[in-house]
């Protein structure tokens, strides 16, 4: 079976963001790049699916970014997968851009499972995953956190407030990641070394204008240094007077 | 007296003695089969080479072999060893020395004995008191192992056969001794005191009854020690070879290094099945004695983890064993030959359990290199097959995407500085030191605000430092010391691309990992430079007169912790104790012996800060009781995972008002009455605890 895993490569989660002087873009010197975590478990469910098999699935991944992100690609085939394609963009898209470029490469390609992470941490738009099943006209799960293949058809989990559903639809369908799916695996050196030396297949994107353009970035308001209001029993009526009035925590 | 006539005649009452020679042929023909046995079983290792130095190899073979020094660091066993040893060895040398006396330089030569007179009056007092060393040593040691019955030792059938049959040579000896001197009855009889002593016993027997009795001694006693020669390579006794062997095949490298793999090169990583060990980690294997030393100095083992040094290396022995009946029956494509190490022969528990602290290393009379293996055998897990405990992935995955352990942002690193004035290297053409202040330093709560004091300490000593900030790495040493080997080199090929570019010669920090990794390992990468620790560091300023401290009243209760990497590892165990001294009013406690090499983990080393301790005690809770247990109040250390660790200790165990920790650098801080900022004043020690604690006399009055 042919299982395709899109992936995003976003900026560590531990990063801390700055902004252009303009305030217009995000300043990336000094961003650590990791491999998106949504995608790292539609990533991992994809091998667990190959080991399980017989030895004749492939696991294609899938990218959209500039040079750089081919580090996200090298992580996913370390990890495991068998070959790794970058649709080579410069600029930042939005989710219907994406989407629009990855079905141009889908639509050529036989799949059974087309796996996403269920969004990326960097925008958090949770958008491309849908929107590709739209174009492609499939069946498409959002947020599982389980998957069971059986004789074609997938049957799936998804956590709900209340409990969870089940749900089972025919392949090929889309299905995008939630954490809880599995736990990804931390890349043995034998396959980093192997992942080195894997070709990625480099596709020219002609990627739509962006229909969304983001105007302005914002700093989170700093956080306040926290107040003592005095010592022992005393300090208690102003404490709850500010508790109600200033935090109206009551 | 008559005494120039003094000599004894070999094979005086024996008939047929041509025979011995026979034997003698046969015996050596097992013995050295025995050995080339065990010697292609080594051989099945990997090359490594251990053929430099031959001369301070011989060297180390005279100082831990001949001269015991590591067996006498423990009295009792190594008195009883010693004893043992200068018997059979003086014996051996007497032996030998009659039979070049008759068989060479008699038979051969045509010589007259030189084994006469004086000289042998002499030669035979030397071998009475050599046979009653050993007997004395063969009562120590049976008493030891089957009366005292320490937890160290295991007893196998070999122990009793050889201890007996030891004591039974040299008892039939001195019958023999005894006999032949009631019939013969010389005059100087008396030089042979022992034998003396029997044949007063035997002189009651009927003359007859003497010669038959010596006969079937005789003949007892040779059969016996002929038969025991053979069994050597086939018995413990067999250390008598590898031990020195395995002395003479130390290694030169430093303490605190492990060795590197190629990575670009290989093709498969550590250590999977039991011939991926080099040649000297399988005679390793063969020279342990199963003396228990490493297993009673462990934190593992005496935390309760399933880890013992001892049991690894004899579980190791006995897969050697196995697989060599395996091999042999050539099927080496055996299941038995292809089952990884860890699973099988080592549990998970066990791999992971070592903190590398060496202590068993350093327990070890006979040299056996421990850590290497484990490492290898964690590279293994790590780099062939990513299987390790899970809580790592995030350790790994903090190193590297954000270059430290904690995995908190790398832009974030040199936060702690705030306002303090510090030089960056990146923006400093010139500077003598770079501070390399490492993972815990920069991150940590506690361990950020004795990198802040330091920096005031080598301000206030005008010493010409930068730090790299966001552009330093972690060091490698936990990854590497995790079996992550290529993420070690990774990490530490980065930062020994910083530190050339920019010309970097002396690095200072206050790490005993980071120290230990930069100076020993970083070489073996290029990366060459004059490293030192703080410790050290605050040490030579004090010599240069460069800082004066004063005096301060603390408590009196005070313990200073020797860390495993600074203490064991590197051998700085002076310096800190100097500093504390002209600071410190009061005598140091030791905490009985578990101090300098005898020190006693903190739990964190080897990557153990950053996995689950759940099997048995806490070490840092075994180890801060041996402190509660001598009424240590403050505990001093010199490493931020010791600080840490301890600290956890004390708030575990709710003792907070019984005993704070405290930074060398902070002792150092405070007695320069230096503070880092106004608002930190208040909290020199610890959290809850103010500078007046630190200051009374007793922080409980």
């Amino acid at each position: 079976m042919n299982i395709i895993v899109c992936i995003k490569q976003v900026a560590d989660t531990e990063t801390r963001i700055r902004l252009t002087p303009d305030k217009k873009t995000i300043d990336t010197s000094d961003i650590n790049w990791i491999l998106n975590p949504y995608d790292e478990f539609a990533v991992e469910e994809a091998l667990r699916i190959k080991e399980k098999g017989q030895g004749n699935d492939i696991i294609t991944v899938i990218t959209i970014g500039p040079e750089r992100t081919t580090a996200a690609l090298r992580s996913a085939l370390a990890m495991g997968a068998d070959e790794a394609i970058r649709i080579d963009v410069e600029d930042n898209l939005d989710s219907l851009a994406t989407a629009n470029l990855l079905v141009d490469v889908l639509k050529n390609f036989e799949f059974d499972l087309l796996l996403f992470g269920k969004q990326a941490v960097d925008d958090d738009n949770a958008q491309v995953g849908t929107l590709v099943a739209e174009k492609l006209d499939l069946p498409c799960v959002t947020v599982i956190t389980e998957l069971k293949l059986d004789q074609g058809k997938v049957t799936v989990k998804r956590e709900l407030e209340v409990g969870a559903e089940f749900i089972s639809t025919s392949l090929p369908a889309v299905l995008t990641a939630e954490k809880g799916l599995n736990e990804p695996r931390y890349p043995a050196l034998r396959g980093i070394m192997m992942a080195k030396k894997k070709s990625v297949d480099l596709r020219e994107g002609k990627a739509d204008e962006s229909k969304i353009v983001v105007t302005g970035y914002q700093y989170p308001p700093e956080r306040k240094g926290g107040k003592i209001v005095g010592k022992g029993q005393e300090a208690v009526p102003e404490l709850i007077r500010l508790l109600r009035e200033e935090a109206k925590v009551f | 007296m008559h005494h120039d006539l003094a000599s004894r005649e070999v094979f005086w009452n024996i008939s047929y003695n041509y025979i011995i020679y026979f034997l003698l042929v046969v015996v050596s023909t097992i013995f050295f089969i025995g050995i080339y046995r065990r010697v292609r079983l080594w051989r099945r290792g990997r090359p490594e080479n251990r053929f430099d130095h031959m001369g301070k190899r011989l060297l180390a073979v005279l100082k831990y072999g001949v001269a015991h020094h590591k067996i006498l660091k423990e009295s009792y066993p190594g008195i009883m060893h010693a004893a043992i040893f200068v018997g059979f060895v003086l014996l051996l040398i007497g032996t030998t020395t009659v039979s070049f006396d008759y068989d060479v330089w008699g038979l051969l030569f045509g010589q007259q004995s030189f084994l006469r007179g004086p000289f042998y009056l002499y030669f035979s007092f030397a071998l009475e008191l050599a046979g009653l060393s050993a007997l004395i040593g063969i009562i120590m040691a049976l008493y030891r192992r089957y009366i005292r019955r320490p937890d160290g030792l295991t007893n196998k059938h070999d122990d009793l056969i050889f201890l007996a049959g030891l004591g039974i040579i040299i008892l039939t000896g001195f019958l023999i001794e005894g006999s032949r001197l009631a019939a013969t009855q010389p005059e100087w009889a008396r030089w042979s005191f022992v034998g003396y002593g029997v044949s007063l016993i035997l002189s009651g027997l009927a003359p007859d009854n003497v010669l038959l009795l010596h006969r079937i001694l005789w003949w007892s006693h040779l059969s016996l020690a002929f038969g025991f020669i053979a069994y050597i390579p086939f018995s413990k006794l067999f250390h008598m070879i590898t031990s020195p062997l395995n002395i003479f095949f130390l290694s030169f490298k430093p303490k605190g290094e492990i060795t590197s793999i190629d990575i670009e090169h290989s093709e498969t990583f550590g250590v999977s099945h039991i011939d991926n060990f080099t040649w000297k980690h399988l005679l390793d294997l063969d020279a342990c004695t199963r003396c228990g030393r490493c297993q009673d100095q462990c934190p593992a083992y005496l935390s309760g983890k399933p880890l013992s040094p001892k049991k690894l290396i004899l579980d190791l022995l006995d897969e050697l064993n196995r697989t060599a009946k395996c091999s042999s029956s050539n099927a080496v494509t055996n299941d038995a030959l292809n089952h990884t190490l860890v699973g099988s022969v080592v549990t998970h528990d066990e791999l992971w359990a070592c903190t590398t602290c060496r202590a068993c290393m350093e327990a070890c009379p006979v040299l056996i290199e421990h850590i290497d293996k484990i490492i290898d055998l964690r590279r293994d897990r790590v780099l062939m097959d990513s299987d390790f405990p899970r809580e790592l992935q995030a350790t790994f995955r903090g190193m590297e995407t954000n270059y430290n352990p904690w995995n908190i942002g790398h832009v974030k690193r040199a936060d702690w500085v705030q306002d303090l004035n510090i030089k960056k290297a990146t923006e400093n053409d010139t500077f003598e030191y770079l501070w390399f202040v490492g993972c815990a330093a920069s991150f940590d709560d506690r361990a950020q605000k004795v990198s802040r004091y330091f920096a005031k300490i080598l301000n206030a000593a005008k010493v010409d430092y930068a730090i790299l900030g966001a552009e330093e790495k972690c060091c490698g040493e936990t990854a590497r010391r995790l079996g992550n080997e290529y993420l070690a080199q990774m990490l530490m090929e980065m930062n020994i691309s910083t530190f050339n570019e920019l010309h970097v010669k002396k690095i200072i920090t206050t790490c005993p990992h980071c120290y230990n990794t930069l100076k020993n390992e970083y070489p073996a990468f290029n990366g060459v430079y004059e490293v030192y620790h703080s410790t050290e560091f605050i040490y030579k300023l004090l010599k240069e007169n460069k800082l004066s401290l004063n005096r301060i009243n603390l408590s009196s209760k005070m313990a200073f912790h020797d860390s495993c990497y600074l203490g064991r590892v590197n051998d700085i165990y002076e310096q800190p104790r100097e500093i504390i001294n002209r600071i410190h009013l009061h005598q140091l406690i030791e905490p009985g012996e578990k101090h300098h090499e005898k020190s006693f983990c903190c739990g964190a080393g080897g990557g153990r800060m950053w996995l689950d301790e759940t099997i048995g005690e806490r070490i840092n809770h075994v180890r801060l009781d041996q402190f509660a247990a001598m009424d240590v109040q403050q505990l001093v250390t010199a490493c931020p995972y010791c600080l840490i660790m301890f600290d956890d200790a004390i708030k575990d165990k709710g003792i907070e008002h019984k005993m704070n920790t405290v930074d060398l650098i902070e002792m150092v801080a405070m007695s320069l009455n230096l503070k880092c900022t106004d608002e930190e004043a208040d909290d020199l020690v610890v959290e809850g605890k103010g500078e007046k604690d630190l200051f009374s006399v007793d922080i409980t009055s």
